[in-house]
């Protein structure tokens, strides 16, 4: 089902999030890989699941392949869709795709560049910034290609976006928020966020545009993840406060720790958004607690 | 200016042939510049080859002084003529300066063996005698009346047009920490010049058939042609 769909429904959605497999799925059915493993126990608690697209371009398995693998074990996927490996025609073509194998949700992001993945020779495409891929997905369910040809079938599927309420300045992500929403985009999922007031401040503005928003959150693990996040992840910040609390807990307690403190944060976030994005890398058994935490259900 | 870096001398060397005799050749505008081709490098280059054994037929940077090596009718008078002699006893041409020199050698000797004694890295800004930046990526059609003057497919390392990616950390770029996004960048110099407005409208994609190379200019006084791909685009300069 469309997320914009439960939107219209006035649901608070709930998404999770996981990465496909780096190789591919075995011909031996009775072996899941670990991506729809995780898919299938969260399931139960969300609404749908978004597979990332070689994430830090990492190169793994594709994301739509991930996605069309999920949706045949019942799993709603949000197919996650790049800039950075495609240009316009192949960008078009996946669209086309995904629509065609049952595909009803797709992100559109710009991105992480090449330089942060395991294949630094590569050539960055980025033929189309992620507004520009918005609305030619906008365009392809109009019925017409990006050159103005027409097509058959246009795809149907709701268009998702991305934000960063960390960016500084705030008002030139904002800005950009504006853009992708001229250029047709339907909900919004932001980047990880860990600061209520941050988050707060930036709602207060991102509001006013009319769009649903789910806040984004990464389960945070260890105080050694969060320094890795602020050092190499781009766009995350995550404060000493957070840092400071998972790094006083005992090791073995971690994962208890985790769940509350992302429980916790939902919980205060929730009223302020239209839903929330849980990444729980690898963690995805926390989810149900963390759900419990933040009061919050499917 | 095309911004230029001498490959390392071991590479050089590597492909000379210990039989060829080779003729050096410089570029008193763009290399001179970037000390890769003037006359102390072009003379250096010499004795650091004669120094590994390589035969040198001659070397020279044709002048006049600042003149650039890919003005053809001047090449081609200094090697052809000025120096037929040296040139004469040449197997090859050592080319100190960017591509487009390199390939200025082979226009003006009629087709002789070259190798490229540089790396051509980009064209860009002398900002001063020592640092050269690149502000322009030469796509053939510029977008810069929309961001002050500043070339987001340049400056920005995913070459995004309608605003930043979202992965900068404290203003700077996702790819460099050391490098300031792009993208902030242009909105500062906009809301300084008070036209944020100029950013709000969206971007079309590019029309990369206008990168599409080899592309070529023929100019007139009335006119000038730019080819790219199968395409072309006049434009009049005197109406």
């Amino acid at each position: 089902m469309k997320l914009n769909e439960l939107y219209r429904q006035g649901k608070f959605v709930i998404t999770g999030e996981v990465g496909p497999v780096k190789g591919a799925i075995s011909r031996d059915r009775s072996v899941e890989p670990n991506c729809a493993r995780e898919a299938i126990f969260l399931q139960r608690y969300v609404h749908a699941v978004n597979i990332t697209d070689n994430q830090s371009a990492v190169m793994r398995l594709g994301s739509l392949a991930a996605s069309v693998y999920l949706k045949s074990l019942g799993i709603e996927p949000v197919y996650q869709l790049t800039c950075r490996d495609r240009n316009r025609i192949a960008l078009q073509s996946d669209l086309l795709t995904a629509y065609s194998l049952g595909i009803d949700n797709v992100l559109l992001l710009t991105g992480d560049h090449i330089q942060l993945g395991d294949h630094k020779g590569a050539k960055p495409v980025f033929d189309l910034d992620s507004v520009q891929l918005i609305h030619m997905a906008a365009g392809l369910r109009e019925g017409y290609d990006i050159s103005g040809h027409p097509i058959e079938n246009p795809p149907d599927m709701a268009l998702g976006a991305v934000v960063n309420p960390n960016f500084e300045p705030m008002e030139l992500q904002l800005l950009q928020m504006k853009k992708k929403i001229d250029a047709g985009a339907e909900f919004f999922q932001t980047q990880a966020v860990y600061d209520i007031e941050l988050l707060e401040r930036f709602m207060r503005q991102a509001e006013k545009l009319n769009r649903p928003v789910q806040a984004g959150v990464v389960v945070l693990k260890s105080p050694q993840m969060a320094q890795y996040m602020n050092e190499h992840v781009s766009g995350i910040q995550v404060p000493e406060a957070w840092i400071d609390e998972i790094g006083r807990t005992e090791k073995a307690d971690r994962r208890e720790k985790a769940a509350e403190m992302t429980g916790r944060f939902l919980r205060r976030v929730k009223s302020m958004v239209q839903g929330v994005h849980i990444m729980p890398m690898g963690w995805a058994d926390l989810i149900p607690a963390i759900l419990r935490e933040a009061e919050l259900s499917i | 200016m095309h911004a230029t870096i001498q490959k390392p001398i071991e590479e050089i060397v590597q492909n000379i042939r210990s039989d060829e005799r080779v003729f050096i050749v410089g570029c008193d505008n763009c290399a001179m510049k970037c000390c890769t081709g003037g006359w102390p490098e072009t003379r250096a280059m010499a004795e650091r080859l004669q120094k590994r054994g390589i035969q040198v037929a001659g070397y020279t940077v044709p002048g006049p002084a600042g003149v650039s090596l890919c003005k053809l009718s001047n090449t081609r008078k200094v090697l052809m003529e000025d120096c037929a002699e040296a040139v004469a006893g040449a197997d090859s041409f050592l080319v100190l300066a960017c591509g487009q020199g390199v390939h200025t050698v082979i226009d003006a000797t009629g087709g002789a063996m070259v190798h490229p004694g540089c790396d051509t890295v980009f064209g860009g800004e002398t900002v001063s005698d020592t640092e050269v930046k690149e502000y322009c990526s030469l796509c053939g059609e510029c977008v810069i009346e929309y961001t002050g003057g500043l070339c987001p497919l340049t400056l920005c390392a995913k070459g995004l047009l309608n605003g930043p990616c979202g992965g900068a950390k404290k203003g700077m770029c996702e790819v460099n920490p050391d490098q300031p996004c792009g993208w902030i960048a242009i909105y500062e110099r906009l809301k300084q010049l008070g036209r944020l407005d100029l950013i709000e409208s969206y971007q079309k994609p590019k029309d990369y058939s206008k990168w599409g190379r080899p592309r070529s200019l023929v100019v007139s006084e009335h006119e000038a042609t730019f080819r790219f791909y199968a395409d072309s685009k006049t434009v009049r300069n005197d109406d």
